[in-house]
């Protein structure tokens, strides 16, 4: 009987370090949106964000081109970025770029290998939006406020 | 033919390996080769054995001249046994004019070959990555029919547009195609020896994803004139074909899993083509029901029902049947389909499929006019396929 209740015990505790592990992931892992230094804006709304990863809008307010910069599928920052920035799957994403890249429609984003390839193209391409886990940002690019709302 | 294609590929994918290059010329491709059977059917071949005619290769690239103006091109080669017919085309090839892009509005305008962008799978239908399955739902997704409905040679103008309610694609065109021989008979009967034309064809749909929602839902809507000029010797008379499809869509995407399903309404008017001057207007009515598991990140599991018949006023096909004098069974005004599939990405830009189809029923098989009732001589017949895919 006591067994049993150490074993439940137990299993609780872990389910709540689970969790708790979980959230202070969720609370650190924060997905910053970073713009090269030559952007004129300071901040976008979520769907603002989700209408240019799917690449439909392609220039900036002042006419230039936007470029996007993603990681690849797989990777855990592009997926969280997908979740909690875009409000959609990576799958669906990806989804949306094949049938621009395919039915000739649009381009898709510029893929990179990793984070620090993402800070080095955006620091260097006029017009780059792309995203990183927090950190300290270089020069030559900064982070745009996200809104929630529509 | 074949050789040189697959050789054209596997030398500009190691070219390319299929990313920006400097500039702004961008180039993609994708191959795929693949085994099919359907038994006790000319589906894919006349005599129903294990066949290797499930190729597709393409290769596509776009430039931008500037902010407002690209051209796009792909060309493909393609093989589906008696499905269509089999070489090499242009998929699309035509001038890309941003009219406006705002935070808002994404307007362009297509002139040349542009891609039928209004269904579902429409845009993307020979590019197999993009597909969910090998062979589509036949419904909305007639093969015979495939090559009035891949696009046309006119006019295309599509809009995006973001408010407080969500995201909208607004999209028209107008043009034609050039049938070709093989086509006509493959649509009509190899007894077809004069020359069809698909002298129109409109479109319009809608399609609108609520913000947060995961879900969209679409409506469109297709008007195309086809006439027929009898050649010698030929078993149809000169006429016209008018033809009205509505269709509506809906698609939610779960994290885990998607549904996508499309109904169609379509109406075909015939003024002339046939010497006995029989009633072949028509109101087919078709729809599919497609769900899809994503087992891992690289493995999905599909199932998917699909019905059409052919008239809705002769469902179970009997005043057809009766019509043609008791020489075309009743089963081939309806089909209903079961498909059941799986896929699994095993490295990246590499995918292996396979999917099993329960049929029951003949109709949309080609030729339709005149059907090969020889071939598909019972109610009840299967195909399986298994596919490997590479893209870049």
């Amino acid at each position: 009987m006591l067994n049993i209740r150490r074993i439940g015990f137990r299993l609780l505790l872990a389910l709540v370090m689970l969790f708790g592990v979980h959230h202070t992931y969720a609370d650190q892992a924060k997905v910053r949106v970073i713009v090269n230094d030559n952007v004129n804006i300071n901040a976008l709304s979520e769907s603002r964000v989700r209408w240019i990863f799917s690449m439909r809008q392609t220039t900036w307010e002042d006419g230039s081109a936007i470029k996007v910069y993603v990681l690849h599928e797989q990777d855990p920052i592009h997926q969280h970025f997908c979740k909690n920035v875009l409000g959609m799957f990576p799958y669906q994403l990806e989804r949306m770029w094949n049938k621009l890249a395919y039915s000739g429609l649009g381009e898709k984003p510029i893929l990179v290998d990793d984070s620090q390839d993402m800070i080095d193209m955006v620091s260097q391409e006029p017009g780059a939006i792309g995203y990183v886990i927090s950190g300290s940002l270089p020069p030559g690019m900064r982070e745009l406020k996200i809104s929630k709302e529509g | 033919m074949q050789k040189n294609v697959f050789l054209l590929l596997f030398l500009s994918s190691l070219t390319f390996s299929g990313l920006t290059l400097a500039g702004d010329l961008v180039w993609h491709g994708f191959g795929a080769q693949g085994v099919i059977q359907a038994n006790d059917s000319n589906y894919i071949n006349d005599d129903g054995d294990v066949s290797y005619r499930l190729t597709e290769v393409g290769l596509n690239t776009s430039y931008r001249i500037n902010q407002k103006l690209r051209v796009s091109a792909q060309g493909i080669y393609i093989n589906g046994g008696n499905r269509f017919d089999e070489g090499v085309r242009i998929d699309y090839l035509f001038l890309d004019y941003q009219v406006l892009n705002s935070p808002r509005w994404n307007i362009n305008a297509h002139f040349g070959r542009y891609k039928n962008y209004h269904w579902l799978y429409s845009a993307t239908r020979d590019v197999p990555h993009t597909m969910p399955s090998i062979v589509l739902p036949q419904s909305s997704y007639f093969d015979a029919f495939r090559n009035a409905s891949l696009g046309s040679d006119g006019i295309s103008l599509t809009a995006q547009h973001l408010n407080s309610l969500g995201e909208w694609d607004i999209r028209w065109s107008y043009g034609n195609t050039q049938i070709k021989q093989e086509q006509t008979e493959n649509l009509m009967s190899v007894l077809a020896t004069g020359k069809l034309k698909h002298d129109f064809d409109t479109q319009f749909s809608v399609s609108f994803s609520p913000l947060g929602t995961g879900l969209t839902l679409g409506g469109s809507f297709l008007s195309a004139g086809f006439s027929y000029n009898a050649g010698e010797n030929d078993v149809f008379i000169d006429g016209e074909v008018a033809l009205e499809r509505f269709m509506l869509s809906l698609s939610y995407s779960a994290e885990y899993w998607d549904i996508n399903a499309e109904a169609m309404r379509e109406k075909t008017d015939f003024q002339g083509f046939f010497f006995d001057q029989r009633d072949a207007d028509a109101v087919a009515e078709g729809l599919y029901v497609q769900g899809r598991l994503f087992v891992s990140p690289d493995v999905t599991l599909l199932a998917r029902i699909d019905t059409f018949d052919a008239n809705n006023r002769d469902r179970n096909g009997s005043a057809y049947q009766q019509a043609s004098g008791g020489a075309v069974p009743a089963y081939f005004a309806f089909r209903d389909q079961l498909t059941l599939g799986a896929s699994w990405d095993f490295a990246n830009n590499w995918r292996i499929r396979g999917e099993f189809h329960k049929v029951k029923g003949r109709a949309r098989l080609a030729p339709v006019f005149i059907p090969d009732t020889v071939a598909n001589d019972s109610k009840y017949w299967d195909i399986w396929a298994l596919q490997i895919i590479y893209w870049f």
